[in-house]
């Protein structure tokens, strides 16, 4: 593949969502990004699914759905945001505790997954149940609040959500692209069995493939909490909503894998995905019809990839 | 080894009666006796709930765990957060094999088919903080076993928004955001609290909105718009932004930081939840004003000028509810002269400095000494339908206060 194909390859889709996102609203006679406002509102939304995608995608190009991403994301934001409170921490140190307690939720859940060897998709669902009910009992229900507490509001910048998207993007490369766990990783993905004889420990891996996605869901947790300034309890699969945040990007980002690093092709998904929401700002677009676009993109974008040789060869035809 | 089966089985049974027994067994109370309370036995009531997790529906929930259950023989029984009227009733199913005798509903997916559902199996059954509608009322106020609705009626909603607004409004403020809460769910209550603000920014601002600038005309114009309602200048005053629903993605935060930001707005009013939207997003120079409960992180807003204005239910609120149930399943039942169930209505309070608001979370969180305490609900049990309206009719600060005294 030639350079400028792979460039091509790359930026394609991005690209042709901004001229179109751009064009939808110069339409109605609105600019894209008028203020400085709109470009926070873009970046948080590029950190909030970028770091969700990374997470998701570890397990889910494993093989492995894990329900329970959305709960680490909070229970791990609530124990930073509680110790950030009480001890009047700076946001730095909330976003290392979050980062720390999102790495050990994520352990403890691939424990619980080599240990009890049942479907990834079961005990992820209990482990979203236990981590929802943990975060409600230790909160008594009542979630954290900061609102406050405008140092750590003040986080909310596009510098930190551009510093927290590279460092992740930069993490994930160096993590799956270049050391000995990435590649064991990758062989695991190509090949359990011989993998597994060649004496990769794949019980190993996989408890750090949990750890990782935690520890990316723990920096998920802090930018959503330190939006608004309050976790609010979620129960009964009430955290899984985020995940779905990430189909979208995950589809992109494996397409643009093609061309370029399927890494930066999740990122390069985010911001696809990001810059529809912030149309969906600009245009004030009500949440019911946004639920339908949304849907309607994932299910084309599906079809398309389902179908690319033959609208390749439709075009090719003429 | 067929009898062995038979022994295990007979075991087992036996095992499943004293079970049964043991489970549905009234458990001795302090044996005291109240204005005709009978406090020996045990009752067990079952409490429907929507939402688990809300600042209001854990206010609500400490009040009968943390008081009521304290202070009479009685045993709360929660159901899960119930999403749907089929949830509703599989709670309802739990709660009856239970041995609950009685059902307090703070869900209202299918009102009808609770109260159905309970009076079939003589379960008594009322709703907390809320009302039926006029068709539900009419269908089931001689039904014995409806106990009644006590809480904001959709008027009393709609003087919530109304009110807020005019607050704002008498300043001389003229630019404002609206945080319509669940208004794009149809929720009435939301949808009333919404058609207030609109009508008090038509009055002041001497136009309409849409066509509408009454009540009964801006409830059909949100309905109209199918609940979802857009900016507007409406006469001398103006609706800057609008944001419903409670979607917690990014282009929602981004809503409502766009609204927040915008340099004209100088009021944030929420329906509800003020301070999980607005909050973050207010500007110094702005005022948010919100319908929502009294909690420390609210009392520490208004101190802080982060919120201006509070108004929200009372935690005790729901005692009269409780006292016109336990009244209805120890005999007693309370009716209006013509034998009908309770439909009576309560208030706000409302707090527009932090003082006020730290007075009223004081009294409302208190687990010793709450709004409403055993002294004061005792004197319900059994009262007539003139006593009891006029107890909870009175239900501002001053007036709990007063008769406490």
């Amino acid at each position: 593949m030639t350079k400028g194909k792979r460039l091509a390859g790359t930026i394609i889709i991005p690209v042709l969502v901004l001229i179109i996102t751009n064009v939808i609203c110069m339409s109605r006679g609105v600019t894209m990004f008028e203020n400085s406002l709109n470009w926070l509102t873009f970046a948080r939304a590029v950190a909030n699914v970028s770091l969700v995608t990374f997470a998701l995608s570890i397990n889910l190009n494993s093989g492995r759905f894990d329900f329970s991403v959305g709960s680490i994301a909070l229970l791990s934001s609530v124990f930073s945001a509680t110790l950030a409170v009480n001890h009047e921490l700076s946001p730095v140190v909330m976003l290392a505790l979050s980062l720390l307690f999102g790495m050990l939720l994520g352990l403890a859940s691939g424990l619980v997954y080599v240990t009890v060897k049942l479907p990834p998709m079961i005990v992820s669902l209990a482990v979203a149940l236990f981590y929802e009910g943990m975060a409600y009992h230790f909160t008594k229900g009542h979630g954290v609040s900061f609102i406050n507490n405008r140092e750590l509001l003040d986080f909310a910048s596009i510098p930190n959500y551009l510093i927290i998207i590279a460092v992740a993007l930069i993490f994930m490369i160096i993590v799956f692209d270049h050391t000995t766990f990435g590649y064991e990783y990758k062989a695991l993905q190509s090949g359990q069995k011989v993998s597994v004889n060649i004496g990769i420990n794949e019980k190993k891996n996989t408890v750090i493939c949990y750890a990782i996605a935690g520890l990316l869901m723990g920096a998920q947790g802090f930018v959503s909490s330190t939006t608004t300034g309050s976790i609010q309890m979620a129960l009964n699969f009430g955290s899984i909503g985020p995940m779905f945040m990430a189909f979208l990007p995950m589809f992109i980002g494996g397409y643009i894998g093609r061309f370029s690093n399927d890494k930066l092709g999740y990122l390069l998904g985010a911001v696809s995905t990001s810059l529809i929401s912030l149309l969906y700002v600009r245009l004030d677009v009500n949440s019911s019809v946004q639920q339908v676009v949304s849907a309607l993109l994932l299910v084309g974008f599906l079809i398309f990839l389902n179908n690319e040789n033959r609208i390749k060869n439709l075009f090719r035809k003429h | 080894m067929k009898s062995m089966k038979k022994v295990l089985v007979l075991m087992l049974s036996l095992l499943l009666v004293v079970g049964m027994f043991g489970c549905s067994k009234d458990n001795d109370g302090s044996g005291k006796s109240t204005d005709g309370i009978d406090d020996s036995t045990n009752v067990k009531i079952g409490v429907l709930v929507a939402d688990a997790t809300g600042a209001e529906a854990l206010a609500f929930r400490s009040y009968y765990e943390n008081y009521i259950q304290k202070q009479y023989n009685v045993t709360f029984m929660y159901s899960d957060e119930l999403a749907d009227a089929a949830a509703e009733a599989s709670a309802i199913d739990n709660f009856i094999a239970n041995n609950c005798k009685a059902i307090i509903s703070f869900a209202s997916a299918d009102r009808p088919a609770q109260i159905r559902k309970c009076a079939e199996n003589k379960v008594y059954y009322a709703v907390a903080t809320g009302t039926l509608s006029d068709e539900e009322y009419k269908e089931f106020k001689d039904n014995e076993y409806y106990v009644g609705a006590i809480g904001p009626d959709l008027y009393t909603e709609y003087l919530a928004g109304y009110n807020m607004a005019k607050y704002y409004l008498d300043q001389g403020k003229t630019k404002f955001a609206v945080f319509g809460g669940a208004t794009p769910y149809y929720v009435d209550m939301h949808i009333y609290r919404t058609a207030g603000i609109l009508v008090a920014l038509c009055e002041a601002g001497g136009g309409n909105y849409n066509g509408a600038s009454d009540m009964g005309s801006m409830i059909g114009t949100i309905y109209g718009m199918n609940c979802q309602l857009t900016p507007a200048v409406i006469g001398s005053v103006e609706l800057v932004s609008y944001i419903g629903g409670y979607d917690f993605d990014d282009a929602w935060f981004g809503k409502l930081a766009e609204a927040a930001n915008n340099p004209s707005v100088e009021v944030l009013l929420a329906v509800g939840s003020g301070l999980d939207t607005f909050a973050a997003f207010k500007k110094p120079n702005q005022f948010l004003g919100t319908v929502d409960a009294y909690t420390a992180d609210a009392v520490k807003a208004m101190e802080a000028g982060t919120l201006n204005y509070l108004a929200g239910k009372f935690s005790a609120s729901i005692g009269p509810i409780f006292m016109a149930t336990l009244s209805a399943v120890q005999g007693k039942p309370i009716r209006t002269a013509n034998g009908e169930a309770l439909a009576l209505s309560q208030g706000y309070w409302v707090a527009t400095s932090a003082d006020e608001a730290k007075n009223f979370y004081a009294v409302d969180s208190s687990t010793t000494d709450p709004a409403y305490t055993r002294a004061m609900l005792d004197t319900l049990f059994g009262a007539s339908y003139d006593d009891f309206a006029k107890f909870v009719g009175a239900f501002s600060f001053e007036e709990i206060q007063n008769l406490k005294k």
